[in-house]
């Protein structure tokens, strides 16, 4: 497989996150600096740490398909376990199970000084043939991205634009593509995070079940977040996500979020 | 498994009746009794998972005709307690591909909507004992129920469901013929009631509360053919009124292979 150039890496920058598969069906990694994820409460933003179970979940997903193929994120379910500002951050991923056609890992997040969990959640993935074979990786594998760019605040990195108040977009820049080209599951965890955010007047979201519906391949993609109810503890929200330059839903997502004045 | 579901089954009992229309979403009512409520008088979102997963199962089964299909997960989040009249699910095809379906259920009771449910299914080789799809959903009004049917007793101790530890979470459940789908496994709505069952005893342990589960997130890894089943539940967030946990359910039978992974809140938000 053909890795055009910054595609996918710079979602591994964005969250500078370093893995290394430990054994057969099990990926570790760190995020030790975590400054520019963190939201307003503090706490590491629920799309940063998405975008981080994408990464981690995906490679173990990924490694675990190989030779037969690579890995394209179809769904995750995660919950969020603490709103508490955390240190550096401990992921850890592990295959729950490979069948014929997808892989279905999981993901804990925890605080790397405390052990608190941070966030628990699966991922599940579609097991694709690329064009050009599966990608070669030297193994055990270990990813470590240079500090070589400037640390983006999420809001910088995604770039999104307000269009209206229940509904944000970005433009598909290659930045944000992953290895297959598309819009990485990351950054689409990621505006569905912030679409909540700003549909809410800045609720911080716990909870999100996302499913990939299509491949955001031309931009920009918007994000359009309705409010279903109210409860003690938060609002739930659907969010579904468009490519409008195809003119398709690529995604729908619910989500639980605090609001801000709870937080 | 032929002549699914059998005369006694826990789909029968439910009373449940369906609404499909040819290449349009499905409905599916469920009436509201005391059985099937928690102590809080609202019904147990373990009953509204196997609602969910008998309407969404028979659109998705559709949507993949003339394949068959596995739930591969299913997730609820409530924002308000079902009490009045009855449940109704109404299930619409988000996605259907070669080898994937993914469904979104709005629910709600007599009065209001109550929440909202996603699923996800596989698509597998039809096997000669699955439901013929084109027979068992025959557009317009139907129901599973027959004149005997109803629900004598509280829901999970008819699905044989013991809570063993309250604070560790661990409940166990036998493979009864009443909770099977049609692939001879427990079926997927029920492992709810199951995944609901541990953390709200864990949760109460906890807290001293009485808290009531409003969301789970259902991962389905393997079928649960032999039982007993067993519970491993992490509280992974905990204080006052608020309980995350991660529920690990077991086929104790089967070399003890994981069937399902599961997070799910309790609160007391919707009372």
């Amino acid at each position: 497989m053909t890795v055009p150039a910054n595609m996918g890496t710079d979602i591994l920058r964005f969250a500078r996150i370093e893995m290394r598969e430990v054994d057969e069906f099990r990926v570790e990694g760190r995020v030790e600096a975590v400054e520019h994820l963190r939201g307003a409460n503090g706490a590491v933003r629920a799309g940063a740490l998405l975008t981080i179970l994408d990464s981690a979940g995906g490679l173990c997903g990924g490694l675990a398909s190989l030779p037969d193929g690579w890995v394209v994120s179809t769904n995750m379910s995660v919950r969020t376990c603490s709103l508490e500002p955390t240190g550096p951050l401990r992921v850890e991923s592990l295959l729950l199970r490979k069948g014929r056609n997808n892989v279905v890992t999981t993901v804990t997040i925890s605080d790397h000084v405390t052990g608190r969990a941070v966030l628990d959640g699966v991922l599940t993935s579609a097991i694709l043939v690329p064009e050009n074979g599966p990608p070669v990786w030297e193994r055990p594998m270990h990813i470590r991205y240079p500090d070589d760019i400037a640390s983006l605040s999420m809001d910088q990195w995604l770039a999104a634009r307000l269009v209206d108040d229940r509904t944000i977009e970005t433009d598909l820049r290659d930045a944000l593509r992953n290895p297959w080209g598309i819009l990485h599951g990351g950054v689409t965890a990621a505006l569905v995070d912030a679409a909540v955010e700003h549909a809410t007047a800045g609720a911080a979201v716990t909870d999100v079940v996302l499913h990939f519906i299509a491949p955001n391949r031309l931009g920009p993609v918007r994000a359009r977040a309705t409010l279903l109810g109210r409860r003690s503890d938060g609002t739930v929200v659907r969010v579904e996500v468009r490519d409008e330059g195809a003119d398709r839903v690529t995604a729908v997502a619910i989500a639980t979020a605090v609001p801000a004045e709870d937080l | 498994m032929l002549g699914y579901p059998p005369d006694s089954h826990l789909l029968r009992d439910l009373q449940l009746s369906f609404d499909h229309v040819d290449d349009g979403p499905s409905r599916a009512w469920m009436p509201i009794v005391p059985e099937i409520c928690g102590d809080d008088g609202t019904v147990r979102i373990g009953a509204l998972t196997t609602l969910v997963d008998v309407v969404g199962g028979g659109l998705a089964a559709r949507a993949a005709h003339p394949n068959w299909i596995a739930t591969a997960d299913l997730t609820v989040h409530l924002f308000a307690p079902a009490r009045a009249g009855r449940v109704e699910a109404l299930a619409r095809t988000v996605r259907a591909g070669r080898t994937t379906v993914v469904l979104e259920v709005d629910l709600r009771d007599d009065e209001r909507d109550v929440g909202v449910a996603t699923m996800s299914f596989s698509a597998l080789p039809r096997r000669d004992s699955n439901p013929d799809i084109a027979v068992a959903m025959q557009p317009g009004p139907t129901t599973m129920a027959d004149a005997a049917s109803r629900i004598a007793a509280p829901l999970c101790d008819l699905a044989g469901i013991e809570i063993v530890d309250a604070a560790a979470g661990v409940v166990e459940l036998p493979v009864l013929d009443w909770a099977k789908n049609s692939m001879g496994a427990l079926q997927g709505g029920v492992v709810g009631l199951v995944v609901e069952m541990a953390t709200e005893a864990a949760a109460r342990a906890a807290t001293g509360r009485s808290l009531a589960v409003t969301d789970i997130q259902c991962s389905y890894l393997a079928f649960g053919k032999v039982g007993p089943l067993r519970t491993r539940t992490d509280v992974l967030a905990c204080d006052d009124g608020h309980v995350v946990t991660r529920v690990e359910l077991i086929d104790d039978g089967a070399e003890s292979r994981r069937m399902t992974v599961a997070r799910a809140v309790a609160t007391e938000s919707l009372r």
